[in-house]
């Protein structure tokens, strides 16, 4: 059991390691400087899409506050988005709108250099420069009236009518992708009511007055003050991450944030909301019965519960075993961590969840702890010794010496 | 010593303290740098006419990986820890070890406990060869 002191010290650390796990804000600036380009570039008067008005908006872990800089410094960050248009030529079908987008990224010979072989569902341009991110765009159909209520849905702290925020895909295996012109018969998907929920979901008591704009809109990592679950997400995706590097089978995230968020229990401290969560987790995988009566694994996408976002294990059994293999790990991971005292709680750490980061991290705060002893203001408490802001006297300037014997 | 004494009785009451009138005075007592740091014993030895001397005692320290010595030490094999730096009268006799040497090999611990771990010293202070004046 760890005392308050303790869980407050782990959640300080885990904190700090958290700032270590956020891309950098120059990854952030170029991301975002990249991703509005090529709105400006879709939206322009001589686009065949500007009677639509397209926007280009972040979804995902970009929107979330969830995103994670990959392990390997050569390994690209995904910035997903959806580029949304409001409404579509009468006759154009999903291949149409798929097509028309494309080809409008291609008429820009720099977009068209980056523009990677077409997804099923998206556009990817891959960025091969220093900053070393993909941009993966949606393209969506909206209807008259979506960025009002976008707007007013942003600032509410309610999902009711959440339904409403689904926006329209194109999906070339979908068997009308060539016919089908009425949004109505394309496959719905809604990220911003995604994004709405896990905001809600949160909040702790100190910011249930935030307003969910100021939250949903991506700041830059470094000017956001990142909330408990946020932290407890990018913990577990960077778990994740170590333990599987590179592995295509390894649990998705948009599973990891869903369980997770479904878990969280509004805990203010994120070492005692990180271990309720990974303990009560799996409560939230249902059972059911699918179409061709196997049993299968169930973890429903909150604002759309027809969907499955585990609906790729019953084919690939593989997925549900390491999925199940990883929570295993990080429960023994974490019931090792926090029974360690001193240097092996930093040496488990790294283990955990990455040298280079968790150094990184203990460095930063010996370096404040160290700037805080040289204004004055670290104290040492009686009887235990314990340094910190806390204490009966203050530590007096001095200069460690030595022989180096 | 009567007045350090008494200080340190106040200070760390469960601490074991041994004197010999003005000349000499030897304290043990238990450091934890941080709540979820380890405990270590340290040893404080006052005696007359001799510098003060504050070790590490009853466990061998590690070393960082790849380090042959600790940081900031008279002594590795004697964990003798090297607080101040005589040039810089951060320390005199008249001074509480309460207020000074205790809290100073606290602090020590603290940025040992993160050397071990990560190979890197953020304590500040200088090394023997670079000696200089400093803040």
């Amino acid at each position: 059991m760890l005392s308050s002191d303790q869980n407050k010290q782990f959640h300080e650390i885990l904190e700090e390691l958290s700032k270590n796990l956020d891309i950098t804000p120059a990854q952030y600036e170029a991301a975002v400087k990249s991703y509005q380009f090529v709105g400006d570039w879709l939206s322009r008067p001589e686009s065949p899409l500007a009677p639509y008005a397209p926007e280009i908006e972040p979804q995902g872990s970009f929107l979330l506050g969830t995103m994670t800089r990959p392990i390997h410094e050569e390994d690209d960050l995904d910035v997903d988005l959806v580029c949304r248009l409001t409404g579509k030529r009468a006759g154009w079908t999903q291949y149409d709108v798929k097509k028309i987008v494309g080809d409008r990224l291609k008429q820009h010979d720099t977009l068209k250099r980056m523009l990677d072989k077409e997804g099923r569902r998206c556009w990817t341009l891959l960025h091969r420069d220093e900053a070393r991110f993909h941009l993966d765009i949606l393209p969506s159909i909206v209807s008259t009236g979506y960025k009002l209520l976008f707007e007013q849905k942003m600032f509410s702290d309610s999902i009711q009518d959440v339904e409403k925020l689904a926006i329209r895909i194109t999906d070339t295996k979908i068997s009308n992708y060539y016919t089908a012109t009425d949004i109505v018969d394309w496959l719905k998907s809604n990220p911003f009511g995604y994004a709405l929920w896990f905001k809600i979901r949160c909040q702790v008591e100190r910011t249930k007055l935030m307003s969910l704009n100021e939250a949903i809109k991506p700041l830059p990592p470094q000017e956001q003050q990142k909330l408990p679950l946020q932290i407890i997400i990018q913990l577990l995706k960077r778990h994740r991450d170590i333990m599987f590097n590179g592995d295509e089978d390894k649990p998705i995230s948009i599973i990891i944030t869903t369980l997770a968020a479904k878990a969280y229990k509004q805990q203010t401290n994120v070492i005692e909301g990180l271990i309720s969560v990974i303990n009560t987790m799996q409560d939230y995988v249902e059972e059911r019965i699918d179409d061709k009566r196997r049993r299968i694994k169930w973890i429903g996408n909150p604002v759309n519960p027809a969907e499955n976002f585990a609906d790729k294990w019953p084919d690939a059994p593989n997925k549900q075993a390491n999925f199940y293999k990883w929570l295993g790990k990080v429960k023994a991971d974490l019931g090792h961590l926090i029974i360690q005292r001193g240097p092996d709680i930093q040496l488990v750490m790294a283990d955990v969840f990455g040298k280079r980061d968790v150094n990184k991290a203990f460095s930063n705060i010996a370096e404040a702890a160290f700037s805080q002893r040289r204004n004055g203001s670290m104290k040492m408490a009686g009887g235990t010794g314990i340094i910190g802001s806390l204490g009966r006297t203050v530590i007096a300037p001095h200069t460690n010496y030595g022989a180096n014997e | 010593m009567l007045h350090q004494e008494g200080a340190l009785r106040s200070y760390f009451p469960a601490s074991k303290i041994t004197r010999n009138g003005e000349n000499e005075l030897v304290w043990v007592g238990e450091l934890t740098p941080t709540p979820l740091s380890k405990s270590y014993r340290v040893k404080l030895h006052y005696k007359r006419g001799e510098f003060i001397r504050v070790f590490v005692v009853d466990e061998k320290l590690r070393l960082a990986e790849g380090k042959d010595k600790l940081p900031h030490v008279w002594s590795t094999p004697l964990q003798q820890l090297c607080l101040y730096y005589p040039p810089n009268n951060e320390w005199h006799p008249g001074r509480f070890y309460v207020h000074t040497l205790i809290p100073w090999a606290s602090e020590w611990l603290f940025h040992y406990e993160t050397w071990v771990a990560t190979g890197e010293w953020h304590g500040g202070g200088i090394e023997h060869d670079q000696e200089q004046k400093v803040d």
